[in-house]
């Protein structure tokens, strides 16, 4: 005779009310996790996408993604002509927030070597990839424009040629693709206003100094702007056969910069810039998890409390402890295992809604539900040990 | 045959100055098909007479033999499993019925028979049998809280019998009804002693009720008088 059944049969408004509630408090633990794997996903996409054999970015630096790395862009020269290297091509990554097709979008924009190749968009899902110098983007259709359209970022325009679902920034926003060129020209070149205010500070500069003439100052001035050839960093891709880690060591040493494997570069985002989002992520689910099963104690606690009367006559007519336990213990994985359910069939039909990508997997899946099942008898020990106690003299009034 | 001989039982409550005597050296024997009232006041003793009677409270001195196999004595329980002796050869009827409400009425009698290994249609035809003997078959598919204070007594009986009890405990089972009622229950506890050849022994205070028992013993201070 399954008494947990009947008992809940007869409580089923309460017991689908809690059901909803613990639910919705595991599509939270459930959702949290794939935003952890989404997470993850996002933030080393870009750098999966690219996947040069090495990664050259500023001395005892962790960029470009985990912070910044700035270099002269004609080192990719010098790179290039280290033994074992058969092409290096010059990047540029950085985030903006521009106005695009009314509103304001935040995004980042990779810069790279058109015609070299290196760390432009690996598969394009609509369009075509850039083919020209200047004045062509391929974006992440998150960013929601379409082919064709003509987007003004800095002083021109660019029209959109391809769009790719592949890599998002590292904090999930849209990729922008432009020629390195043109992303270093967005990102350091000046409007009029401040170049020309620019070079009246710097010509006042000059015309303090006493031993340069007023017609001197006025022909230097110009040739000592900015320069805006920088990159971020230098991808390479090895000669068939040579060896990476020792190319890596002749950059080091040669050049003076750090030289990362795609793989080292996933882990230094992974431990750097993702590492708290992560932490933090984690413990969330394991707060929710507690909460859950706190809840479902206590309504297991309740529901045993509100039968103690019949739980003490089932120990007068002889009902072993067997029959008691697992009268609980029941209810309470039925309440754990329905709300887990419901939980599952909420994310999975929502989790496509969310703003950040939700990365679902089967063994995330797995593990919350047996955590969930563990939580659900521990959830039971407290009804249980409130029924274990219960004096079958309590049925006569006495005791 | 004898069911039940209880010799030199005694329950003492606390020690030294806090001590209390609940019950004091009570000699009782009963047998099959006996029909036994317990008198006595708030007070006298009676609960603490029931509770040792099924084996829930462990008495102080004395003891107590049940079916020929001697369950508690001078050392305590006799390593007898006392859950199973109350679950195959005892029955309890209550003051306020007591049935599970979570169970229809039906259920309610399933339960017991299902403890003691008896299940399927034997079961059913058992419940079936029980609850048209105490005339409420009709209203077998009910929850208790639907049925009124007499059915739910006659429900609670005919939950007791299931097992077929050698000693039948009945704790004030008039108490929550009216007079007709009350009298109409103690005329089935007398035919269940006589048909069944169960002993009956019915705890109350009310002697308009105990009209028609085999023994009646009065209970005063703890100490147990044969009434008549």
């Amino acid at each position: 005779m399954d008494l947990a059944v009947y008992d809940l049969k007869l409580h089923k408004g309460r017991f689908i009310a809690t059901i909803i509630g613990v639910g919705l408090l595991f599509t939270i633990v459930l959702a949290m996790n794939g935003l952890y794997r989404g997470n993850i996903y996002e933030g080393t996409a870009i750098i999966k996408a690219t996947n040069p054999d090495l990664w050259v970015v500023e001395r005892n630096g962790a960029g470009p993604f985990n912070e910044s790395s700035t270099m002269p862009e004609f080192y990719h020269y010098s790179v290039k002509a280290i033994p074992g290297v058969e092409q290096a091509s010059s990047f540029i990554f950085y985030t903006v927030e521009r106005q695009i097709r009314g509103q304001s979008k935040h995004f980042s924009i990779v810069g790279y070597d058109v015609f070299a190749g290196l760390g432009g968009p690996q598969k394009i899902f609509q369009g075509r990839g850039i083919q020209q110098a200047h004045y062509e983007m391929v974006a992440h259709v998150k960013l929601g424009v379409r082919l064709g359209d003509k987007i003004p970022l800095g002083l021109h325009t660019f029209t959109v040629v391809g769009l790719t679902k592949e890599a998002v920034a590292p904090d999930g926003e849209a990729l922008v693709y432009l020629s390195l060129p043109d992303a270093q020209e967005i990102l350091y070149q000046k409007d009029n206003e401040e170049v020309r205010n620019q070079r009246a500070r710097l010509l006042r500069t000059l015309s303090a100094q006493s031993y340069l003439s007023p017609s001197l100052s006025e022909k230097l001035a110009p040739r000592l702007q900015p320069d805006t050839h920088i990159i971020n960093a230098i991808l390479v891709r090895l000669q068939p056969g040579a060896d990476r880690a020792t190319v890596a060591r002749l950059i080091e040493s040669w050049l003076y910069f750090s030289v990362y494997t795609t793989e080292e570069e996933m882990q230094l985002t992974l431990k750097g810039r993702l590492a708290s989002m992560t932490k933090q992520l984690l413990l969330f689910r394991i707060l929710l998890l507690i909460i859950s099963v706190v809840i479902v104690s206590l309504v297991i606690y309740t529901f045993t409390m509100e039968k103690i009367r019949s739980i003490a006559v089932m120990k007068l007519i002889g009902a072993p402890n067997r029959v008691i336990v697992r009268m609980v213990m029941e209810q309470s994985l039925l309440l754990t295992v329905s709300a887990f359910i419901f939980g599952l069939v909420l994310i999975q039909n929502t989790y496509h809604l969310f703003p950040k990508v939700i990365l679902r997997v089967a063994g995330d899946d797995l593990i919350t539900f047996i955590v969930a099942l563990l939580g659900g008898i521990l959830a039971s020990l407290l009804g249980l040990w409130q029924a274990l106690k219960t004096q079958p003299a309590m049925a006569l009034g006495g005791q | 045959m004898e069911v039940l001989r209880i010799e030199g039982l005694t329950k003492i409550f606390g020690s030294g100055r806090l001590e209390v005597r609940a019950l004091e050296d009570i000699h009782l024997t009963v047998s099959a098909g006996d029909l036994v009232a317990l008198l006595g006041p708030s007070g006298s003793g009676k609960t603490t007479m029931l509770l040792c009677t099924s084996l829930i409270l462990e008495p102080t001195q004395g003891k107590i033999v049940f079916d020929g196999e001697t369950i508690y004595q001078k050392n305590g329980w006799a390593g007898v499993d006392i859950r199973r002796i109350r679950r195959e050869k005892m029955g309890f009827i209550f003051q306020s019925h007591n049935l599970i409400p979570f169970l229809t009425a039906r259920q309610n009698v399933l339960f017991p028979l299902s403890l003691v290994g008896i299940k399927g249609e034997a079961a059913e035809h058992r419940v079936r049998e029980l609850l048209d003997y105490m005339e409420i078959g009709d209203r077998a598919d009910y929850l208790p809280a639907l049925l009124s204070g007499g059915e739910q007594q006659r429900v609670a009986i005919a939950r007791a019998l299931g097992n077929n009890p050698k000693l039948l405990l009945a704790d004030e089972p008039t108490a929550s009804l009216d007079t007709v009622r009350g009298k109409k229950v103690m005329e089935m506890l007398k035919k269940i002693a006589k048909e069944n050849q169960s002993a009956v022994i019915v705890v109350t205070h009310d002697v308009r009720m105990i009209e028609g028992f085999d023994y009646v013993y009065q209970l005063k201070d703890g100490r147990l008088n044969q009434g008549n």
